[in-house]
């Protein structure tokens, strides 16, 4: 094999150099640990139970919408005073899709799916030993879990958890009144601490994947020889350091607001014609300060999961991503649009029509990178020598997802269009699919392709394939027919209380039912990682060098598979590889792949 | 009994997954130590194909069958116009979906391992680049202008018509308080200091000021046929948002910031009963009512913002009738202004003018 004799040659002069051994506890090796791969592994773990938090809320909270005229005795026995007689309360209703989307937004898919494939990828594609600063890693993991154990925590006390939406708009939650909204007492300022905590994690991570990325890259490995994963990656990082400061600012003065009295975001609130002594404020200024990040958010969610798929797509095409450059200048055209189309959530505030206007204008613009990501996703798939392996199902699946969910946004990103359709149901179909689902199946398809990676073992394919048709149908089945309950407001408990709303009882018990049977398919991927972890498949060696087992199991250009398969601190056993080429030589050469680490022949000319 | 069988389900569940996983594993195609995954790829390209028809007969399933129970077509000037605007970008977006569907569907059916060729080393196309940047662009740029268009003339205040009537809305937790301004079609004022607002006066209405006097408040949203409305909304509490789904009018009401909305209804809510008399869903029994379910049809006011735990209570009846069944129902109501009581006569030495009381009408009816 040609990467042998590569590999050789570095090891000639390196042989002096030993491994270095330290003293491995438990405690540093699992818990305080500082290599990139363990917390990697953390970042995942947590990001499962998580989402496995999350999916249950949105399973609690589709019995109540499926059928709201039953009861269910069990929900008494698990959850006490908040479902007496098996109906679940209003209070604890509006708890569950409040904490619903903080789960999922934050610590599943920001958290879980950049923690993870950050840490997992960069320093193993750039061809570093590990993280610019490991332990400012770390120090994200941890304030990661802190955040989360806060959330969790706010479902044992008394008032609840925040239940004011995800959003955290005030003055809703701006009133530390729990007569106004029983959530919004202690509940929310846990809310408010666990988000500043997790904001931390996020700025500690993303500062450190941006640093690694830049500067850490190894010999040869210019710019333009970065896979599509980290491109995405380090953009992602880059929107996250510029817009959670915001939201973290804005949570500080809604802080002070609720604690000290302040008016930033409060005036004028008359509660039972009780006047409160509150002057000045602005609810829409927290708005504007929650959607600057709240916008840029979805694309910290969606740009890892492209960059993942562009990788896997065109590793299990065996075939060169299509438009390398354009799919890199499509995510820079992501990242800056997202920063001026925030007010898109806000068109029926009250804002200025002008300004209405001119966010119409930059939303729908960025349908067109979008588009470009799109073309050429499908653009890789053609002419390839497809390998329908689950990575690849999930990387198509996510594809199809992203097409549907984003071309409703051309819908709802018209600004006179969205006076009918905001806040309504067709708002949630469409950005569960286009953020939601997508981002899912991204991050599936980049569990099952980096598996092998992360613990030398393959997933079961069978389950895996079991999994991505039970979760493409479902969700489809979920998310699909729920266009068509436009008009009818989210968030409502029932809808017996209006004529207008009440016709789709049906629809509403169909999709209750798809979202259950969505949810136990999730828990055969939930059994099948840790299956695999201890008995999955194990990956073979394919050569031996200096008592190190080399593989690459799915036959990738990338630096990953240039380290042995068990998981070195440091990553490589000698001298970091040399890099040599761009990232997508697949069936070039009459080659089915030409790693990147692999020098150029006499006279070839590298892809540039 | 039922947990102990639920947890037995469960863990049955689990074993079985268990060995489906141990049994995959023993049969899968080795070749040098790897996985042969060329047979699975077949199978899947066919599931990919299988799945494209069912997705696509789907979607078509869902159009037919759910189409005729959405919130029926717009009952006012500028909804019709937003309607429209939102069913050409459906069409042109449902176009790009099948196509796009197809494609990729297809090309992962074609260009699976299993038909043993071999991949097309083609990294990029500038040429297909442009094409794919320049189309979609075009196409957005028709779809925002119109989109901006239709905007700008929804909330262009010039373009008002001078006659149009004016309707005080206000949301708190959970109710709707509808001011009329009464026969002098004037508002009296409000003021939001401690000394106006009470339980009593919410809204903190001045009673000094006589133009407060025939003001009303309605417990039905009445709206006259082809008579512009400007809503003027504002909330007590939290956030509302004022949401009239069958007029495409939604705005949302925010405590100290005043918030406006106009618009024309161009059907009453007989004639909406009588249009949808003839559309075969609506004619249908409703099990709940034993009616035809276009007879119970109604306008309806909704809260389409979160505002605690009865935000989905907040309905109110909207009724849309002819000028004149309205001027009948106007003469019917009556004002929350009920004027303190005068000097009583028999009282001695009644130089110092009295402090006229504060009226204690109930603002809110039910």
């Amino acid at each position: 094999m040609e990467t042998a004799t590569a590999h050789a040659t570095h090891h000639e002069h390196v042989h002096g150099h030993e491994e270095h051994h330290h003293e491995e506890t438990f405690l540093t090796k699992y818990i305080f640990s500082q290599d990139h791969k363990m917390i990697s592994k953390q970042f995942l773990i947590t990001g499962i139970f998580w989402g496995i938090v999350g999916g249950l809320l949105s399973i609690l909270f589709r019995l109540q919408l499926g059928w709201p005229n039953e009861t269910f005795p069990f929900l008494e026995t698990f959850l006490g005073k908040w479902a007496e007689g098996g109906k679940i309360s209003q209070e604890f209703y509006y708890a569950l899709v409040t904490m619903h989307g903080t789960i999922l937004v934050f610590f599943v898919l920001t958290g879980g799916l950049s923690g993870t494939f950050a840490n997992l990828l960069i320093p193993y594609q750039v061809g570093s030993r590990d993280m610019a600063s490991p332990f400012i890693n770390m120090l994200s993991y941890w304030f990661f879990l802190g955040a989360g154990v806060v959330m969790f925590f706010s479902f044992f006390i008394q008032t609840g958890p925040a239940s004011g939406g995800w959003t955290a708009y005030p003055p809703i939650n701006g009133l530390r009144d729990t007569s106004v909204n029983l959530g919004s007492g202690l509940g929310f300022d846990l809310w408010i601490l666990g988000m500043t905590l997790f904001i931390i994690s996020a700025l500690l991570g993303g500062l450190n994947y941006i640093a690694t990325v830049l500067n850490m890259r190894t010999k040869g490995m210019n710019m333009f020889r970065l896979p599509l994963t980290i491109w995405a990656l380090m953009f992602t990082a880059v929107i996250g350091v510029l817009s959670f400061p915001a939201l973290l600012a804005g949570c500080v003065l809604l802080e002070f607001d609720r604690l000290l009295d302040t008016s930033f975001y409060l005036n004028n609130i008359i509660i039972n014609g009780n006047l409160l002594g509150y002057k000045g404020g602005s609810p829409i200024l927290f708005q504007h300060l929650f959607w600057f990040l709240g916008h840029p958010e979805v694309y910290i969610i969606i740009l890892p999961a492209m960059g993942l798929v562009s990788e896997v797509l065109s590793t299990q095409s065996r075939k060169p991503i299509f438009g390398y450059k354009a799919m890199i200048f499509s995510i820079l055209a992501i990242l800056v649009l997202s920063f001026i189309v925030w007010a898109h959530h806000m068109f029926v505030t009250g804002l200025n029509p002008n300004l209405g206007a001119v966010f119409t204008l930059f939303t729908l613009l960025i349908a067109i990178p979008s588009a470009i990501k799109v073309f050429n996703w499908i653009g890789t798939v053609w002419k390839g020598k497809v390998r329908l392996v689950t990575p690849a199902l999930f990387a198509i699946g996510f594809v199809s997802m992203f097409i549907t969910g984003g071309l409703t946004g051309i819908i709802l990103g018209n600004s006179a269009i969205d006076i009918q359709l905001h806040d309504t149901m067709f708002v949630v179909a469409h950005f569960h699919i286009v953020m939601g689902v997508s981002a899912f199946f991204g991050m599936f398809a980049g569990v099952y392709h980096w598996f092998p990676r992360l613990y030398g073992r393959y997933m079961n394919e069978t389950l895996g394939q079991i999994h991505f048709y039970i979760t493409l149908i479902g969700a489809y089945a979920i998310f699909f027919p729920m266009h068509f309950m436009t008009g009818l407001p989210r968030r409502y408990y029932t809808y017996a209380n209006f004529e207008t709303f009440n016709n789709f009882n049906f629809l509403a018990e169909f999709i209750s039912i798809a979202a259950i049977i969505v949810f136990a398919g999730q828990l055969i991927f939930v059994v099948n990682f840790f299956y695999s972890i201890f008995k999955g498949r194990k990956v073979a060696a394919e050569k031996t060098v200096d008592g190190h087992d080399y593989a690459n199991p799915w036959g990738t250009t990338t630096l990953e598979w240039t380290s042995p398969i068990e998981r070195l601190h440091g990553n490589w056993p000698g001298d970091i590889p040399t890099v040599h080429r761009w990232p997508y030589d697949y069936s070039v050469n009459g080659r089915e792949f030409i790693p990147q680490d692999e020098p150029l022949k006499p006279g070839e000319v590298p892809h540039e | 009994m039922i947990a102990f069988l639920t947890f037995a389900t469960v863990v049955l569940l689990f074993v079985v997954l268990v060995l489906i996983a141990r049994a995959s594993e023993l049969t899968a195609d080795l070749k040098n130590g790897k996985v042969d995954f060329t047979n699975q790829s077949k199978w899947n390209g066919y599931f990919l194909l299988a799945f494209l028809v069912f997705m696509l007969v789907g979607s078509a399933m869902c159009f037919k069958i759910l189409m005729p129970v959405m919130v029926p077509k717009a009952a006012s000037i500028h909804g019709v116009n937003t309607d429209y605007l939102f069913n050409v970008t459906m069409i042109i977006i449902l176009i790009v979906f099948v196509l796009t569907h197809i494609a990729l569907f297809w090309f992962a059916y074609r260009y699976n391992e299993s038909h043993g060729h071999e991949a097309y080393f083609y990294p990029h196309n500038n040429t297909l680049e442009v094409i794919w940047t320049v189309i979609p662009a075009i196409v957005l740029t028709v779809l925002i202008a119109m989109g901006m268009y239709e905007w700008m003339r929804i909330f262009n205040p010039d373009a008002r018509d001078k006659n149009m009537m004016v309707i005080e809305a206000t949301g708190k937790q959970f109710n709707w308080m509808l001011r009329y301004s009464g026969k002098d079609g004037k508002f009296g004022e409000r003021i939001i200091d401690q000394a106006h607002v009470s339980p009593t006066n919410e809204l903190g209405i001045n009673w000094e000021d006589p133009k407060s006097h025939d003001d009303f408040m309605a417990d039905k949203l009445y709206l006259v046929k082809n008579k512009p409305v400007l809503m003027k909304l504002g909330a007590q509490d939290v956030l509302h948002s004022f949401f009239l789904p069958h007029f495409r009018v939604k705005m949302d009401c925010v405590p100290g910031i005043p918030t406006e909305f106009y618009f024309v209804p161009t059907m009453t809510t007989v004639e909406m009963q009588q249009y949808l008399s003839t559309q075969p869903w609506w004619q249908t029994i409703n099990p709940e009512t034993g009616q035809p379910r276009w007879q119970t049809f109604k306008y309806e006011l909704a809260c389409a913002e979160l505002c605690g735990k009865s935000h989905y209570g907040m309905q109110r009846d909207v009724v849309v009738v002819e000028q004149k069944e309205y001027d009948e129902w106007f003469a019917k109501q009556t004002a929350i202004y009920t004027p303190p009581v005068t000097e009583v006569p028999v009282a001695v030495d009644t130089t110092t003018k009295e402090e006229p009381k504060k009226p204690t009408a109930m603002l809110e009816k039910k």
